[in-house]
């Protein structure tokens, strides 16, 4: 083994475009010492460049929106949009329509149903009773209000019960055992609201016919 | 002069026998794992079938996901991964210093002591004594145990470089290096924690802090725990199986350095878009583009090494191995820069794609690394023959088909629930699907995901017996070579400021320090730095153009020179944590609140906070709203809610922001306080939805996949422990009221009455205690982890408004852009309607 550096040969190696074997022996383990692909040097530096480019672009003109700016302004977009299709449907709800167009027709009972079913079991049962039967002869109370019971806390008009969907628990109430319903129109869109309402009121044929 | 030496590969044996013997183990734990997120059951309750109901309930504390899942990741990095690279190591380095390992007293040490802390997480984790970080779970006498036999092995490693008879270092040892200094430096930081009792302890960092030191530690844990090293092994196996020199010495010092110096930095792309600082943001995600090229340079010289070997791939089960290892290595380098894009991230982060990541790594590169380099050491360390090349084959086909079916599934899941979780309904104003409903829509990945884990989990098996039937058919053997003995005058001559005073050192270090001063200074001086870091990259390009040559000779020489080629790995890989890391540190604590101030936990809420994080419930649920529109319509809905600011969860010690959403985000759980209570709240969601669904998930969230937790409703609240809890927390900054022992304890008492009160009128009880009267039952539940865990519930994310415009915070460069652009700070929380 000499020790003349194998770096000369490197440097020949790529002013010839030859490939040098370097001379060191590792436990028989030889290396090459091919250059760079240039594809690869390219990904380098490219991505190197880019941390400089993007940095200055936004740290040093600005250019980018803050995350805040951003999403406030996107979420105010949503909540425009929330409030108007509100407004919409209070604009054509109305207790009759509920009872009388709502309740009547199948499919928006059974969207209701659906809706209901993803999102009001856990407190007001599948049946509509507040608790569930778990066999045994031992049935479990559920956090919220019967709903066929004919008594309505908050109101017994359709449109009681849409509010009260929508908004939940007045701020002031002091709720169910101490349970609050969540503002459902935070997440459902108000036709989903007016459906589960009318599934309600479809549970409660007799008392709503009145 | 020439002597004759004999390797000790006693020790390689063993590292490696136990690296298969905790590889089934890891594996099996990680598909019980898997099987539970289809099938609730797993956590227990298919016990009763399987013992013919000796054993009975509706799950078992001690393998319920959260407890489980830690288990199977720290035995698969730390056990498995963790001896198959001890194993690797000391083969290939007493080869390529041509000298025995230094003392087989420390072998031993190593040895025995690194099985022992594995042995003590086996028991602890299961057992739900946990850290609560991310890779980092094991209790703090384990993280004392591994750190002092880590210091053994780096110090039997140097120790062996010192006694070393080959004069230069190759490749694989400088990988070695990096992963020793690396590992403890990131473990001993990420560890830092005040013992509260022999099990228990806080880690010193909270809220955002934590989250930046834990993915400092996460991420990095990954590169030089299951990367470094296997990169080194690659560069020392692979050559030598496929008989073929490496394609290119320049190609693995610019993959070497850069790899190691810009690893280090990418941390934080385990945090985009969540509450941490911007500017973190942004480095994490430019240094992980940057990553992608260094990260290829190792793929090639291992795939390019093969050029002119690779007709061996239809004979030698080894080359087969390594050449699919090195092409996983390549796909998981390339995809884990794409995750790191902010937008890419937005859709892939707390998802399953994030789960198939990794195991593309894990599975494809360590897992089948793993099993080439067994394949090839076994007949050498026994001297024979492999037992059976067909079996060593099917073992190949098995794991691969294995892997594609994990990874692909994964994909598939992580993409559609990330999809599936953004949409909206028409209008855009309202999302279209509950998170239940996706859950039910991956079901069936996550049963093909078990399948890909059973098959990889069956050929591993095979590697097991197939190496067993080998080490039988032959004789443990330790080779035995003549070397010559190289002088201590011919080696390590030079000295640690000769190494530094160097031309490259010093360009690198000036244009690094400019860089960073770039990124923190004020306007106007940062444009300066900036112009002075590019004049000095210039200059040193031009330099390199003319001196290229003495250049190389100083590299050269470097190789031969182990402690001052150390010392400069050692700054290569500090830099990075430290500018990240010591900006957050110095800002004072609250002013780092974005307005809004975590209120403490009271007592009792302290000690469901530690049931929380105990039973891992960190692995499925996030406790982080992003500043994306899907994330804040979810989990935000509200004007005053919104995403998640920093000063949310600054008292959270440790931090639980979470890494994966199998359930939905917790951030808002909590509410205000109930009305005419002083202690008692009641979030999103009242007492008894609670109590009800951590009894039976699936009672008030059908579909569900989460673990029942009966046992919480037996289990006795640990009030003992609250005084020192409470003080070590107060030592960590916050701010509790000075209350005696008793104040505390009459304290918890009081609220875990109050909530057990307003369960039992509200009807709960304990479905296998139909006895109890109403009386028992309140004072039976007050005692209970879930009433205490109940408290947190209504807890979480409870926040105050501070008014707080402390300005002239420095090292931000958020903040100086905002003075830059003189905007008024905008408050989301009192702008608009």
């Amino acid at each position: 083994m000499s020790d003349e550096p194998d770096i000369n040969k490197a440097q020949y190696a790529s002013k010839k475009g030859e490939v040098v074997l370097r001379e060191h022996v590792y436990d028989g383990i030889q290396e090459y010492d091919q250059t760079l692909p240039n594809w690869w040097l390219f990904i380098f530096f490219g991505a190197l460049l880019f941390f400089f480019g993007y940095w200055i672009a936004y740290y040093q003109f600005g250019w980018a929106k803050t995350d805040a700016e951003r999403i406030d302004a996107a979420m105010a977009v949503i909540s425009d949009a929330k409030a108007k299709a509100l407004d919409e449907m209070l604009a054509k709800l109305t207790d009759d329509a509920l009872v009388n167009d709502w309740a009547t027709d199948p499919s928006r009972v059974a969207g209701g149903e659906a809706a209901y079913l993803m999102n009001c079991i856990a407190c007001h049962g599948q049946d509509l009773a507040a608790k569930i039967d778990i066999g045994n002869g031992q049935s479990v109370a559920l956090p919220g209000l019967p709903l066929t019971d004919g008594e309505w806390k908050y109101g017994g008009k359709p449109m009681d019960i849409f509010r009260i969907i929508n908004a939940g628990t007045p701020a002031d109430s002091p709720g169910h055992n101490g349970a609050k319903m969540e503002a459902w129109g935070l997440k459902l869109p108000p036709v989903q609201i007016a459906e589960i309402t009318a599934f309600i009121i479809s549970k409660n044929k007799q008392e709503f016919a009145k | 002069m020439t002597t004759s030496i004999t390797y000790d590969d006693k020790t390689v044996r063993r590292f490696m026998t136990a690296s298969i013997f905790w590889g089934v183990v890891g594996m099996l734990v990680g598909l019980l794992a898997a099987t539970q997120l289809s099938w609730w059951q797993m956590n227990g309750k298919f016990l009763e079938t399987i013992t013919f109901g000796l054993f009975k309930g509706e799950g078992l504390a001690y393998i319920t996901f959260g407890r489980i899942r830690p288990l199977h990741t720290n035995a698969v990095v730390f056990a498995f991964v963790g001896n198959m690279v001890f194993a690797g190591v000391y083969y290939s380095t007493q080869r390529l210093c041509k000298c025995r390992t230094a003392s087989d007293l420390l072998s031993n040490i190593h040895f025995w002591g690194w099985q022992l802390i594995i042995v003590g997480a086996a028991i602890t984790l299961p057992a739900g004594l946990t850290r609560g970080k991310e890779y980092a779970e094991l209790i703090w006498p384990l993280n004392i145990g591994v750190v002092l036999i880590w210091v053994v092995f780096g110090a039997n490693f140097f120790w062996t470089l010192a006694k070393r008879n080959e004069k230069s270092l190759y490749v694989s040892l400088w990988f070695y290096i990096a992963t020793i200094i690396t590992i403890a430096l990131l473990y001993i930081v990420n560890h830092l924690s005040i013992p509260t009792s022999l099990t228990h302890s806080y880690p010193i960092f909270g809220g955002v802090q934590d989250a930046l030191v834990q993915w400092w530690y996460g991420h990095n844990a990954v590169a030089f725990f299951l990367t470094t090293p296997i990169l080194g092994i690659m560069y020392y196996f692979l050559p030598k199986a496929a008989d073929r020199p490496v394609y290119s010495y320049r190609l693995s010092i610019i993959h070497f350095w850069a790899l190691v110096f810009i690893y280090i930095w990418a941390g934080p792309h385990h945090l985009l878009n969540t509450a941490l600082p911007h500017w973190l943001q942004t480095l994490g995600m430019l240094f992980s583009l940057m990553l992608w090229a260094p990260s290829w340079a190792g793929m090639l010289n291992g795939l390019l090494t093969l050029r002119g070997a690779w007709d061996k791939l239809r004979t030698d089960p080894v080359i087969k191995f390594f050449a699919v290892a090195v092409t996983f290595y390549g796909m998981a380098t390339f995809e884990g820069p794409l995750l790191s894009i902010r937008a890419v991230n937005a859709l892939s982060h707390y998802t399953d794609w994030t789960v198939g990541h990794v195991h593309s790594g894990a599975l494809g590169w360590n897992g089948f690394m793993a099993a080439g380099m067994f394949y090839w050491l076994a007949p050498r360390l026994w001297k024979t023959k492999l037992w059976s090349t067909s079996l060593a084959n099917m073992h190949f086909w098995v794991g691969l088909v294995g892997i594609l079916l994990y990874v692909s599934s994964m994909w598939v899941a992580g993409i559609m629930q990330g999809l599936m979780l953004a949409e909206t309904n028409p209008g855009g104003a309202t999302l279209k699907y509950e998170f239940v409903e996706t859950l039910s829509q991956i079901n069936i990945l996550y049963v093909l995901r078990s399948a890909g884990g059973l098959f990889f989990l069956l050929g591993f098996i095979l590697c097991a017996f197939n190496i067993f039937m080998t080490a039988r058919s032959g004789k443990a053997h330790d080779d035995t070579v003549d070397v010559q003995i190289l002088e201590k005058t011919k080696k390590d001559t030079m000295t640690i400021g000769e190494s530094l005073r160097q031309d490259p050192v010093i360009y690198s270090v000036l244009s690094l320090a400019f860089m960073i001063l770039w990124f923190l200074l004020p306007h106007h001086a940062d444009k300066a730095a900036l112009a002075v870091t590019l004049i000095l990259i210039a200059k040193a390009v031009s330099l390199f153009k003319k001196e290229g040559n003495s250049w190389g000779h100083y590299f050269d020489r470097l190789l031969e020179n182990y402690l001052p080629f150390t010392v400069l790995i050692f700054f290569a890989v500090a830099i990075g944590g430290m500018v990240q890391i010591i900006p957050s540190l110095l800002v004072n604590k609250a002013a780092n609140t974005e307005e809004r101030l975590q209120i403490p936990y009271t007592p009792l809420e302290l000690v469901g906070r530690d049931i929380y994080v105990s039973e891992g419930c960190y692995n499925c649920h996030s406790q982080m709203i992003r500043t994306l529109v899907p994330d804040v319509m979810r989990y935000g809905p509200t004007e005053e809610q919104g995403y998640s600011r920093m000063g949310e969860s600054l008292y959270d010690h440790p931090h639980q922001w979470g890494s994966k959403r199998t359930g939905p985000d917790l951030a808002r759980e909590g509410g205000a306080l109930a009305q005419g209570s002083k202690t008692m709240r009641v979030g999103r969601r009242d007492n008894l939805w609670h109590f009800n669904h951590f009894w039976d998930p699936r009672q008030t969230s059908p579909g569900s996949n989460m673990p029942p937790y009966p046992f919480l409703f037996d289990t006795k609240a640990d009030l003992k422990s609250l005084p020192k809890r409470i003080a070590v927390q107060t030592t960590l900054g916050v701010p509790y009221p000075a209350m005696t022992k008793d104040e505390i304890e009459q304290s918890a008492r009081d609220q875990a009455m109050e909530i057990s009160s307003s369960l039992v009128q509200a009807g709960a009880f304990i479905p296998d205690k139909p006895e109890m009267t109403e009386t028992e039952l309140m004072r039976h539940l007050a005692d209970t982890e879930i009433v205490a865990l109940i408290a947190y519930m209504q807890k979480v994310g409870s926040y105050e408004i501070v008014d707080h415009r402390r300005e002239g915070k420095a090292l931000d460069p958020d903040s100086i852009r905002k003075q830059g652009k003189a905007e008024p700070a905008i408050s989301p929380t009192t702008s608009k309607r």
